[in-house]
């Protein structure tokens, strides 16, 4: 299923930060809601300030617009204070994007798990994101830092115990 | 042989003559009065028959109502202009009308927050018909200007500027004087303008034109572009002409603040 852009993708104003307070927030609003379904649609879970810039979400070709990066550094902003986005380093040039936070992520595995019977079987973290079986699941593919993230909000939970194996890591459902 | 007309016994006969014909004249009087009562009786059971057998055309066809509306013109009545009386309550005009109304409320308040409060008739005409279903009632753009225009007349912040051969609906109370829309009126071609544009085609001085942009701005009707080859443009979504078919997202809604 191809990638749907909002209307404002192709308005041209919306690739110049907006002067005035309450537009802005509009502004913001949507080029959050825009990045996060964009990540989600092709399972990133990573950006790269300087990658950003030149990838068609903040860049469009047909009308000539494109995000400054200072622009894309208050759009990064705003995802942060939402809680969807962490920096990996100081300088702000790479960042995790979490369109969907580790307690979804949770529920979900927990949910794929509960309902294929396995409860009480251990999996490796291996099997759970990149095994055939869970193949054509929304998490399959999910990166280890967010794997572990989401076990861990399980395991607060009282749902999962994070195991320490010989080859890796493992996880126990409850 | 007496002449006529002379003497008292003449003038006598004339004042009897006098009475005789102003007697005339009030039982003429009567009679027309009469003659009136009855026509008006008839009148009002002819309309009354001509309200129900076309109350249903009423309610379904646009081009009977525009021609209904310019027949009540005519003869100097305004079906609108009260929610009581023979109209309203045998026609349903005012139901129609004030049902039409509710719905262009609700259009233009789920799009606010994305065009400002300002959205062109086509765009109104085309969500008003979509919302209608399939099988509703044909509702054409005289009735929406119809139906705006009671609106305005309740105090409700409707407007309508003239624009490009059609109108642009004004839903919010913004200010808008005649500076404001002769630039929104230059700005319907493109769904853009700018300063030098407006420079070029009124006439204006620089200052003047930046004053109403500013505005434009502040009421959340345009949006600023600075990226525009030459000199920064101005963009209203009410003129985008990609947004017409656009439905509003879970997300634009989710942003919407009452």
């Amino acid at each position: 299923m191809s990638f749907e852009w909002p209307w404002q993708y192709n308005f041209p104003p919306f690739f110049t930060l907006q002067p005035n307070v309450e537009t802005r927030q509009k502004q913001l609003a949507a080029w959050s809601s825009l990045t996060l379904s964009f990540c989600r649609h092709h399972k990133l879970y990573t950006l790269d300030v300087m990658e950003a810039q030149v990838s068609p979400v903040f860049n469009n070709k047909s009308i000539d617009r494109k995000l400054s990066t200072d622009a894309i550094l208050v759009v990064f902003e705003e995802l942060r204070k939402k809680g969807n986005l962490e920096w990996l380093d100081k300088n702000k040039t790479r960042c995790l994007v979490m369109w969907r936070r580790p307690e979804e992520w949770g529920k979900l595995i927990y949910q794929w798990v509960s309902k294929n019977g396995m409860v009480n079987t251990v999996f490796t973290h291996y099997e759970l994101a990149n095994g055939d079986d869970t193949e054509g699941e929304e998490f399959h593919g999910l990166e280890e830092w967010m794997l572990i993230r989401s076990l861990q909000a399980l395991q607060t939970d009282g749902r999962a115990e994070i195991i320490s194996m010989d080859d890796g890591k493992g996880v126990k459902f409850f | 042989m007496h002449r006529r007309g002379v003497g008292a016994g003449a003038i006598a006969k004339k004042k009897l003559a006098e009475a005789k014909y102003k007697e005339r004249g009030t039982v003429l009087a009567e009679d027309q009065i009469v003659q009136m009562s009855k026509q008006l009786e008839t009148f009002k059971s002819n309309l009354e028959e001509f309200a129900s057998k076309h109350k249903q055309e009423i309610r379904k066809s646009s081009q009977f109502r525009v021609q209904f509306q310019e027949m009540c013109a005519t003869i100097g009545v305004d079906p609108l202009a009260s929610s009581k009386g023979f109209w309203s309550e045998m026609l349903g005009v005012g139901d129609f009308y004030y049902e039409l109304g509710v719905q262009i409320i609700e259009v233009c308040l789920a799009l606010k927050h994305r065009n400002g409060g300002l959205i062109t008739l086509d765009e109104l005409h085309h969500r008003v018909l979509k919302g209608r279903g399939k099988f509703a009632q044909d509702v054409s753009q005289d009735d929406l200007v119809r139906a705006i225009k009671k609106l305005k007349a309740m105090g409700n912040g409707f407007g309508m500027i003239p624009v490009g051969g059609s109108y642009l609906v004004q839903s919010v109370p913004a200010e808008l004087n005649m500076d404001h829309t002769v630039v929104l009126q230059l700005a319907e071609k493109k769904g853009y303008i700018s300063v030098g544009e407006i420079r070029e085609s009124l006439k204006w001085e620089t200052e003047r034109a930046c004053h109403v942009l500013d505005h434009l701005l502040k009421e959340g009707l345009a949006w600023l572009d600075s990226q525009a080859s030459g000199e920064p443009q101005y963009w209203l979504p009410a003129l985008f002409s990609e947004l017409t078919s656009c439905d509003v997202t879970p997300d634009e809604a989710n942003q919407m603040t009452p």
